[in-house]
């Protein structure tokens, strides 16, 4: 029978399936379900829009010279800048928000769940397994933007000798450029990261992935209204949100700093916060 | 198995010593569950001998699924103790690699076929190691699902779901098989095939829990049988020693029904008239004892026999008793 010859040797005795073929599994599953390709489909679309937006504005017709965006951007290496900005404030926050409602609360509502505890995949692994699915989606999800943000821009706005028109008015070379854009990148998965963090938390206290998609894209819309009411002004230095436009400064020169590397320290606390409950509450939730 | 006449007090008792048989695959003592106000499992004492076949009945709502999420560390218990193939508490855990269940209908992802699910299963094995291709198509071939196997979970019938799940179950050889109303959904051949199943399962010395509400099922395959009702245990044990203990009437035909009617019922039974026939049901008098009674007042005998009675009256007796 082959499934004896599949127990022979350490599988007989060990506890629990090797990580690095659960985590090939979480992949698989997480990059074969429908709805992340359509996110990262939605994704690629908001740089190519943008490069539409550009390259009609900036048509001779308005008899103004080349288009604002582009006369500011100055090239086509701004556009990822500009595109992941955007996607941001909501696209991005929902492709990780869905992954984190599928990994958990979603996995509880098929009843998929249950096989896992019962397989058993130990709970310490499990939420490993499921965080690294959600950082996958982070990062690929960035990528797309980053990387047909590059395209898009090249191709439409044109490359512009390849260099990069800061908005300080400098120049910087391809070199300079594609780190700038890398950097932003990484800031940006940082970013989602912490809102990944949280996704999961609330995954683990419901088993509707709706739930999890309300509570952190309604939370960000909350976070943006209360840092816009001034009397609150207390209250910015803990909302996410806040930081999220420290993005752009990777366009200006002499690089400031500070932006990116206090709205990363944010979230990292809330990526902390986040895995906390989600570790805690995994320890115990029935399934 | 002892049994008073006339009564169901043929639950072991957990101290009950077992002496030369194997440690049993699972059990649990005093088991309770709470949720919130609602008592789902009060007091249950049950073991599952190893190599039985153990059909839990019970009708909806009684606790069997509860219990059964219990003893797989799903669920944790308000009080009580769960020992699962000798491992209790934190370490319950490391007897599932050996545990193959469906619990509460099979859950599978809709967007992939049916063996790409089973093969993400497989993924979370402990026991499984290198190409889990083979596992998965052996399974899937003992199920019955080869045909489908690469159709989307998504089209699948309620019973082709059901097979898929008892193939999960089944990936890798287990020392104990939980069933959680496994034909449910099934057609008459999918029903043929789970008993079969069942029956491979015994054969090769698994033990296997069966939860239920069709008794025909449990009486076919089962060896054991544990009944609850409201969150207790009514009753447990061998299903043949419940079965003669239960409800074994005697049923006489004699030449002069009328006579041996006052006979018997001033030896000390209750008897009753049936189709001619006179039916004394288990209780203080034992066969001999109702005999005598008859010859003594001049009844002449024709046929004594004992009528096994079936699980359908026994658990319809033990629920109604109750209710």
């Amino acid at each position: 029978m082959s499934t004896t010859v599949a127990t022979r040797g350490r599988a007989a005795t060990r506890t629990a399936a090797p990580l690095g073929r659960l985590l090939a599994a979480e992949l698989r599953w997480v990059l074969r379900r429908p709805r992340t390709l359509v996110v990262f489909g939605l994704l690629a679309l908001v740089p190519i829009a943008i490069a539409i937006g550009i390259a009609t504005t900036g048509g001779p017709s308005a008899g103004r010279g080349p288009g604002l965006v582009a006369q500011v951007a100055g090239n086509g290496f701004v556009l990822p800048v500009v595109a992941l900005g955007l996607s941001l404030t909501l696209l991005l926050p929902l492709a990780v928000a869905s992954a984190g409602a599928d990994a958990i609360a979603g996995e509880a509502a098929t009843g998929t769940l249950r096989g896992l505890l019962i397989a058993p995949v130990g709970r310490l692994r499990l939420v490993v397994m499921k965080a690294a699915g959600v950082v996958t989606v982070a990062v690929l999800a960035v990528l797309v933007v980053a990387v047909v943000g590059m395209i898009a821009g090249t191709v439409v706005v044109g490359g512009a000798q390849g260099t990069l028109v800061t908005l300080s008015g400098t120049t910087l070379g391809v070199g300079e450029a594609i780190g700038r854009i890398a950097l932003v990148a990484a800031w940006t998965v940082g970013q989602l990261l912490a809102i990944g963090a949280v996704a999961l938390a609330i995954s683990t206290l419901t088993e509707h992935p709706l739930v999890v998609l309300a509570c952190v894209l309604g939370g960000l819309i909350v976070f943006g209204v209360l840092s816009a009411i001034p009397s609150l002004e207390w209250l910015q230095p803990l909302l996410l949100t806040t930081g999220f436009t420290a993005g752009t400064d990777v366009l200006r020169d002499p690089l400031p700093l500070d932006g990116l590397v206090s709205s990363t320290v944010r979230a990292l606390v809330y990526v902390v916060l986040g895995l906390g409950v989600t570790l805690w509450r995994m320890r115990r939730r029935d399934a | 198995m002892t049994a008073a006449p006339g009564t169901l007090d043929v639950v072991p008792s957990p101290e009950e010593p077992r002496t030369a048989t194997p440690a049993p695959a699972a059990r649990v003592r005093g088991l309770r569950t709470t949720f919130g106000r609602v008592v789902a499992v009060d007091g249950v004492d049950l073991e599952l001998p190893s190599g039985a076949v153990v059909g839990m009945l019970g009708p909806n709502g009684s606790g069997k699924t509860t219990l059964i999420r219990m003893l797989l560390g799903l669920t944790r218990p308000t009080a009580g103790h769960v020992e699962l193939l000798g491992r209790t508490g934190d370490d319950l855990a490391a007897a599932l690699p050996d545990v193959g269940a469906l619990v509460e209908g099979p859950g599978f992802h809709p967007f992939l076929s049916g063996r790409d699910n089973l093969l993400r299963a497989a993924a979370t094995e402990p026991r499984l190691e290198g190409d889990l291709r083979a596992p998965v198509d052996a399974a899937l071939e003992r199920v019955g699902l080869s045909d489908a196997a690469r159709r989307r979970y998504r089209g699948y019938s309620l019973g082709m779901k059901q097979r898929l799940g008892l193939a999960a179950a089944l990936l890798v050889p287990r020392r104990l098989v939980v069933l959680d109303e496994p034909t449910n959904g099934l057609d008459p051949a999918g029903t043929r095939d789970v008993r079969r199943v069942i029956a491979e399962l015994h054969d090769a010395g698994t033990t296997v829990l069966l939860s239920s509400h069709l008794l025909a099922e449990v009486e076919a395959v089962c060896t054991h049988v544990a009944v609850l009702q409201r969150g207790s245990l009514l009753v447990s044990g061998e299903l043949s020693g419940l079965l003669d203990a239960g409800a074994g009437e005697l049923v006489v035909t004699t030449d002069d029904p009328t006579t041996a009617l006052d006979a018997v019922r001033v030896a000390g039974a209750g008897p009753y008239l049936r189709d001619g026939g006179l039916v004394v049901p288990a209780g203080p008098l034992e066969p001999p004892e109702v005999v005598a009674a008859l010859v003594r007042a001049g009844v002449g005998v024709w046929e004594v026999h004992r009528r096994r009675a079936h699980l359908e009256e026994l658990f319809a007796r033990l629920t109604e008793e109750d209710a």
